[in-house]
């Protein structure tokens, strides 16, 4: 387990919480708690319900959704300072993809409650944490644009498809 | 100075697999657009929902045929060439195999005409994806039963178990640099002639004592045939790593080697040699044909082993057992009328230039016993019936010859 002074340090480097000063990053860091993965194993699975989101802290997970059978799509793969299932923290909807430990993995698990505590006591860091989050969703968004269009490209290879001339 | 204009790079998708039965254990695989287009099997419509016709020109002597789709009575021109790669496209030939087939045909290696083709053939919509192989075919046909879906299950697992490598040319250069040069030459056919037929001279001295060798298995003779058959399966390596030694020999490239279940339930190592096509008829031939010697070679030292062995031994049975499977595997791999696609059969197409005898006699033969009008028995037809007669006579004397040996061994 690391101390609060480790997690202070380790949030000081994510991108997230870059504006957000000392004070309110050590009120943050202790509502924070740790959760370690071994190796494969799965966090939640697309369609379960939760309200957490979590941040890597150390080690690599790797996301993915179903397409057949046992086949999934790797969306993308995360290591330290990244973090994932905030979609869920905001709207409460179920899990959109698979969350598996490809290491080791240790994470910091931020609830719903304690996001509330953040807006409720220090309103400006809570905004500044809203912020990145907001410049964060915009690369996903692209890159998640991205892989349709490869996606896409990939099954026109694939398969020989002429659309052109279609 | 223009810079030169790059190919675009080829899209590439990274899939997580999940082991079977297992909750966590998984592995990610990247699959290369191109690899997933020369491994795919196109398939044309079923027959009835195209028809084919044939027309001549009178000006450039040139055979076309005029190809429609029933269904929405689309019409595609194509040359003979697409005409022959048309009759390829059955489901259970992939792209890498009909380009092979095309190139024994015409001697050509212009392969812009396969997905030429497949475009067309797929605005017309004379291409279908369904279930390829038989066994596949009738799985999809119980898929609600329990045990059919188990069945397709573990032979979806066993089809998706290849371990190859296609950074392989350097190691087979290497290993002909250090002795494998030999295996190519008049004193390497000296010692093999030798071998056989010292092998055969141990074989016949046996023969008479041959009760009281197989006593030597003991009380398990079936664990022990089976355990001997499980050996074998390693000197099938062998065989395809002289395959790709024949290949360095002719200068040409080994552009994979493997391990693989094929058609999903007969393990095998494989050696891609599709560049041999390139080289002469003489290395097409001896590249078939040397990695079958292997066969010879091991049969005739297990044989010598024998001889040399405590009669009645367990050692003297092993030995005895494998040097007549490795026997059995050196003429299956040379006999060319088996119906299997093997080293025999590929010299056999190569002779005769009739690069799919297999499918042209089945279909031939098939459409015979269905009583088809066969309106001409030409040489060709003749051949056909005959490749499809002595095939059947010889994959049923084959396995009388397993159930005899088993049931002796028993």
């Amino acid at each position: 387990m690391g101390t609060p002074a480790d997690s202070v340090a380790f949030l000081r480097n994510m991108r997230l919480f870059r504006n957000v000063d000392d004070a309110d990053l050590a009120t943050f860091a202790g509502s924070l708690r740790e959760q370690p993965l071994r190796r494969g194993q799965i966090l939640f699975r697309e369609g379960d319900h939760g309200d957490e989101m979590f941040l890597v802290r150390a080690g690599s997970i790797v996301v993915s959704k179903a397409v057949t059978g046992r086949i999934e799509q790797v969306l993308a793969r995360m290591g330290p300072g990244d973090f994932f299932g905030e979609m869920a923290l905001f709207d409460r909807s179920a899990r959109s993809a698979t969350i598996q430990a490809d290491t080791e993995v240790t994470l910091l698990v931020l609830d719903r409650d304690a996001l509330a505590r953040l807006t409720t006591d220090s309103p400006r860091a809570a905004a500044a944490f809203f912020q990145s989050l907001v410049h964060v969703f915009i690369e996903r968004l692209r890159a998640s644009g991205e892989l349709v269009a490869e996606v896409t490209r990939w099954g026109l290879e694939a398969t020989g498809l002429d659309v052109e001339s279609r | 100075m223009a810079d030169t204009p790059q190919a675009p790079r080829r899209a590439r998708l990274e899939l997580l697999v999940r082991h079977e039965g297992e909750t966590e254990g998984f592995e990610v695989r990247e699959i290369g657009s191109a690899v997933a287009f020369i491994r795919s099997r196109p398939q044309r419509v079923p027959d009835g929902s195209y028809e084919l016709a044939e027309v001549a020109s009178r000006v450039d002597g040139h055979r076309r045929f005029i190809l429609k789709n029933s269904a929405t009575d689309r019409f595609l021109l194509i040359s003979e060439p697409e005409r022959f790669l048309w009759e390829q496209m059955d489901g259970s030939r992939s792209l890498q195999e009909i380009a092979t087939a095309y190139v024994l045909k015409y001697g050509e290696f212009d392969f812009d005409v396969i997905p030429q083709l497949i475009r067309k053939l797929q605005r017309a919509q004379l291409l279908t994806q369904t279930p390829t192989s038989r066994l596949r075919k009738a799985l999809a046909r119980h898929g609600g039963q329990r045990m059919a879906q188990m069945a397709e299950s573990a032979l979806t697992v066993l089809e998706r178990i290849n371990i190859s490598s296609r950074n392989v040319q350097d190691v087979f250069r290497r290993a002909y640099r250090f002795g494998g040069f030999c295996l190519f030459t008049p004193a390497a056919a000296v010692l093999c002639v030798a071998l056989a037929a010292f092998g055969l001279l141990a074989a016949i001295r046996l023969w008479p004592d041959a009760e009281r060798v197989v006593s030597g298995f003991g009380k398990s003779p079936l664990m022990a045939v089976l355990s001997v058959k499980a050996l074998f399966l390693v000197t099938v390596a062998a065989h395809q790593i002289v395959h790709g030694l024949a290949l360095v020999h002719y200068g040409r490239r080994v552009r994979e080697f493997g391990f693989t279940f094929l058609h999903g339930f007969v393990p095998t190592f494989y050696v891609d040699v599709t560049d041999i096509f390139m080289g002469t008829r003489r290395a097409r031939v001896v590249t078939a044909v040397s990695g079958a010697l292997v066969h010879l070679v091991l049969g005739s030292v297990w044989l010598l082993l024998a001889l040399r062995a405590t009669p009645g031994s367990f050692f003297q049975a092993f030995a005895a057992a494998s040097g007549i499977i490795q026997w059995q595997a050196f003429v299956v791999a040379l006999y060319p009328f088996c119906f299997i696609e093997m080293d025999g059969y590929h010299v056999l197409v190569d002779v005769l230039g009739i690069p799919t005898l297999k499918q042209d006699a089945i279909q031939y033969v098939g459409a015979l016993l269905r009583g088809a009008g066969i309106r001409r028995f030409t040489r060709q037809e003749a051949l056909y019936v005959g490749y499809v007669a002595v095939s059947a006579v010889s994959v049923a004397a084959f396995i009388a010859f397993n159930v005899w040996m088993i049931a002796h061994a028993s």
